[in-house]
């Protein structure tokens, strides 16, 4: 009994923590039943869509079936989890490493901190959205308020997340947040293009991994994950362009 | 010369974008070239007359097969490579301008800027999932009949 349970246990932990940091659904299908067949059960079937897992599995025929879910309500942005439980998955299926080695291991993921510290990715979100002003047009003279503005919305989606854990709320109040200090900046006489310097400021609010893994989820036929995935795309977006909107209504 | 400044900015934006996902360490310059080669691909099909939704289709298209390629190479999740590869080709000024078209009540111009952000965004789903297509040759995903049964 021991030995199914620890697996049904891996396997779980595995395919939440995948799902929940930006994993597409068939990846984390793939990986949860080559999991299980490596551990030498039969039968495996794994069903997985953007807030779900189920995965069934049998020891040996005459024996009770196990089957188990999990329900996954966060989904954030980690790609380095992502990849760290891939690496792990690998190792297992190859037999490098023990049950128990990779429970350790996936609990150590599940428990780490971000790869990278919370003002580095303020300041990367600056330098993105700074960089995309210039791209789509701005110029040299704009580089210092797009930066700035995009600072301002990465900071404000990440707090607003953090301590009123609503969702799409937040990157409707930092598209509010950012447009107004980009137009506050370019009234106080920082750059020219104001367009240009919204543009950058929203940039780093974009959803790039739902968008992303919406299209793959598609292609390889899961389409209740796909269509669920883009919904999510779908309804950050309009919540992005309803707080800019509000901005220009008031200020501009 | 300004070529290359939008390249060099194009890396840096690439590589922001490649921390604000949490990519992991290793793939954050390879990211950040991959989105350099998507912005030439878009220029050169630009600068050589193609229309906007076909080279960001072409560019789209790179920067997959690219991310495809050397995912495996170094053994990595496609997507890691292929977010900040394609971020470039955003239609994020398109959207804004046809936000403010709307709020400024020029539905007609608004549409126009709607529908080109949508085919936009469709080119860049056309890319990856020709890319994937390519990569999936024998693997099979979809059929319509099972001949070989």
């Amino acid at each position: 009994m021991g030995k199914a349970d620890d697996v049904m246990d891996i396997c779980l932990l595995a395919g939440e923590i995948m799902l929940k940091y930006g994993a597409e659904t068939y990846r984390v299908e793939e990986t949860l039943e080559r999991m299980a067949r490596a551990a030498s059960f039969t039968n495996v079937h794994c069903f997985a869509t953007t807030t779900g897992i189920f995965l069934s599995f049998e020891e040996k025929k005459e024996k009770e079936d196990l089957m188990q879910m999990v329900r996954i309500d966060d989904r954030m942005q980690d790609l380095n989890k992502v990849t760290d439980v891939n690496q792990v998955s690998r190792e297992f299926v190859a037999g490098d490493i023990t049950t128990e080695e990779a429970h350790e291991k996936l609990i150590s993921i599940a428990k780490a901190p971000m790869q990278y510290p919370l003002w580095l990715i303020h300041l990367a979100a600056g330098f993105a959205g700074s960089g995309f002003s210039y791209l789509f047009g701005g110029g040299w003279f704009d580089l210092i308020p797009a930066f700035i503005a995009a600072v301002v919305s990465s900071v404000v989606v990440v707090e607003f997340e953090r301590y009123l854990k609503v969702r799409f709320a937040g990157e409707f109040a930092a598209a509010f947040c950012g447009g107004t200090a980009a137009i506050l900046l370019v009234y106080a006489g920082l750059g020219n293009n104001v367009d240009q310097i919204i543009i950058g400021s929203l940039m780093p609010l974009v959803p790039g991994v739902p968008l992303t893994n919406a299209v793959r989820d598609l292609m390889s036929g899961d389409l209740l994950a796909g269509v669920s995935r883009g919904a999510e795309a779908l309804l950050t977006s309009l919540s992005i362009a309803s707080g800019i909107a509000l901005t220009i209504s008031i200020f501009l | 010369m300004h070529f290359i400044a939008e390249l060099l900015i194009t890396f840096a934006a690439t590589v922001g974008f490649g921390i604000i996902f949490n990519v992991p360490k290793r793939a954050l310059i390879i990211g950040g070239a991959i989105g350099m080669c998507t912005w030439a691909v878009l220029s050169a099909g630009l600068y050589s007359g193609m229309s906007h939704v076909f080279s960001t289709a072409l560019a789209s298209l790179t920067a997959a097969i690219l991310s495809h390629f050397i995912a495996k190479r170094i053994r990595i999740p496609v997507t890691a490579l292929a977010i900040p590869g394609i971020l470039p080709l955003v239609p994020g000024s398109r959207a804004y301008f046809t936000m403010l078209a709307f709020v400024e009540g020029n539905y007609i111009e608004g549409l126009e800027f709607g529908v080109e952000t949508m085919l936009r965004a469709g080119a860049i789903a056309a890319g990856l999932t020709f890319a994937l297509a390519i990569f999936s040759f024998g693997k099979g995903i979809g059929h319509r009949y099972e001949p070989n049964r």
